[in-house]
């Protein structure tokens, strides 16, 4: 992990520098707007789903912006020539993702209950949220070195949310069998509602949990070793 | 002799999607305190091969030796011996000069002054500003600066007097001159024959991703010009021309004759200009 701490300063810096983090504070400033306005009769069924969105459209989409930039200005290139790890290098993204998940998740649950007085399970919200949002960089970084610019990616992003959703959507309407749900926790998407749903007080069995925890994890790694490391470098050379 | 710092011998190299090598088979070897330049017209393979010394190619045919030693052997501590300038700048456009220095020259053990380095290129002046409010020849010579952060032994530099007014390209090349007089290693690529001629000690001509001609600029103008003298003399009211072989010129009785009686205005020897042997050599297989 040669550089990690060097590289971390330097991601959180840029953070600030090219506006990710305002942006993603805008963007939890809207959510905490519309909360307010559905008002306290449903919020308690849409603050996990604002969450969600934030943990898993919104780090997909900065994480992806946040390589174009840097692919455009061909820094990602010139960190390859340094000394540091190439795995500090990941990591170090990999961390202030983390970092902008946590924070809108936290302000979130933060305004729910004090406005609202819902109720939450704080620790497991934090420990599925970090979950969630280091699968999606994961998916972030999958689909950023697979498209060529920014409008491919949007496009990725949209089928992913589209293709998944479905099986969600018909588990609810009950024309898949609830013993279907077991499949279910293979998707992203599913798995990671619900956990967050989890922390705020809908009864999950635990065995679900474990599954799909294991699932992100797993996926996450697998995306990092057998994707990402062997086209990291391609998508950072290529001019 | 010297010690050889680059040892490469038949280097292959294709980029995946591609059915043709980019590089076919080149080998040479770089010394150390030497200039080493590889011209090339453009998509000849030049900053291919760059890429592929510099580790960010690494599944290449042929070997590399560094220092002896597979390249393949050592780890990411190859950078701390390298400065690598890049073609295109290659900074964060929304943290200034400085800020960026800052943060690249904190990821190597050795580091050089940054504000000295940015004196010497003149930037210094602008090192608080924006690097997305620099011009390009500002951004180039920022890249430069980025190249020595570390005081590398090997500089990698690739076109590097590329959009710089003769003023700052005259300043590059000075400071590549320093380097190399204070021991460093220079590999550039360049299509400017004019750095060529002011800086490289041997140069390689790559055509089509192989070596074509590797020499000093010296032995290829010898090589490639005509071995014969060219005299212009004022005679008659008028500039008159006579062309003499150069081997066995000091026995030649009419030159000596010439320049011992005629008012000599100019003499040449047919040595070519390096613009010449660049297309000369480098002409496409397929028009040659
Ligand atoms: N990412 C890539 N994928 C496929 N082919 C490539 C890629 N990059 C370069 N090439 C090809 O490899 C060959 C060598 O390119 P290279 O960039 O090394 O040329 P160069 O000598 O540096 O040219 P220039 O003087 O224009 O910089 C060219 O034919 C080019 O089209
Ligand atoms: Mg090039």
């Amino acid at each position: 992990m040669h550089n990690f701490s060097v590289l971390l300063k330097g991601e959180m810096q840029r953070l600030l520098r090219y506006k990710i983090l305002q942006i993603s504070f805008v963007v939890t400033l809207l959510w905490l707007g519309v909360l307010f306005l559905i008002g306290s009769e449903h919020v308690g069924d849409f603050v996990p789903l604002f969450i969600f969105m934030d943990v898993s459209m919104m780090t997909v989409l900065l994480v992806g912006a946040n390589l174009f930039f840097e692919k455009q200005e061909n820094t990602l290139k010139t960190l390859l020539i340094t000394p540091s790890d190439f795995f500090a290098l990941i990591a170090s993204k990999f961390v202030a993702s983390l970092y902008l998940g946590l924070q809108s998740t936290v302000f979130i649950a933060l305004f729910a209950l004090f406005m609202f007085d819902v109720s939450i399970a704080f620790v497991w919200l934090m420990m599925f949220v970090l979950l969630i949002t280091f699968a999606h960089t994961a998916l972030g970084f999958t689909f950023t070195v697979y498209v060529k610019d920014f409008n491919g990616l949007l496009a990725f992003i949209i089928f992913y949310m589209f293709i998944f959703a479905f099986p969600s959507i018909f588990y609810a309407l009950g024309i898949l069998p609830s013993s279907a749900e077991v499949w279910l926790m293979f998707s992203p998407t599913h798995a990671s509602l619900l956990m967050i749903d989890f922390a705020f007080g809908v009864s999950v069995s635990w065995w679900l949990l474990v599954i799909g925890s294991v699932y992100l994890v797993l996926l996450s790694l697998f995306l990092i070793r057998f994707v990402v490391s062997p086209k990291y470098v391609e998508t950072a050379v290529r001019e | 002799m010297k010690n050889k710092v680059f040892e490469v011998k038949d280097l292959r190299f294709r980029y995946a999607k591609s059915n043709v090598e980019a590089v076919c088979g080149i080998s040479f070897d770089v010394y150390e305190g030497e200039i080493f330049g590889l011209l090339g017209p453009s998509g000849a393979g030049k900053s291919t091969t760059q890429k592929i010394m510099t580790k960010l190619f690494r599944d290449y045919q042929g070997e590399i030796l560094y220092y002896g030693k597979d390249l393949k052997t050592y780890s990411n501590a190859y950078y701390e011996d390298l400065g690598v300038g890049f073609e295109l700048p290659v900074h964060f456009s929304k943290l200034t000069g400085l800020e960026n220095m800052k943060f690249f020259s904190q990821l190597y053990k050795q580091r050089a002054n940054i504000e000295t380095l940015l004196d010497q290129v003149g930037l210094l002046e602008d090192k608080d500003r924006m690097v997305g409010e620099y011009s390009k020849g500002m951004k180039m010579r920022l890249n430069f600066v980025r190249a020595l952060l570390n005081n590398p032994k090997i500089l990698f530099l690739d076109e590097v007097t590329n959009g710089l007014d003769p003023k700052n390209a005259r300043i590059i090349k000075d400071l590549i001159r320093a380097f190399k007089a204070d021991g460093g290693t220079v590999f550039l690529t360049t299509h400017l024959m004019n750095d060529v001629e002011e800086l490289c000690d041997r140069v390689a001509f790559i055509r089509e991703g192989e070596i074509v001609e590797i020499a000093t600029p010296r032995a290829l103008k010898i090589k490639h010009g005509n071995r014969e003298v060219r005299v212009e003399y004022f005679s008659n009211g008028k500039t008159e021309e006579a062309v003499y072989d150069l081997d066995g010129i000091g026995e030649n009785e009419a030159f000596l004759k010439l320049i011992k009686d005629k008012e000599i205005e100019t003499i040449h020897s047919g040595e070519t200009s390096l613009d010449d042997i660049f297309i000369k050599v480098t002409k496409a297989k397929s028009d040659a």
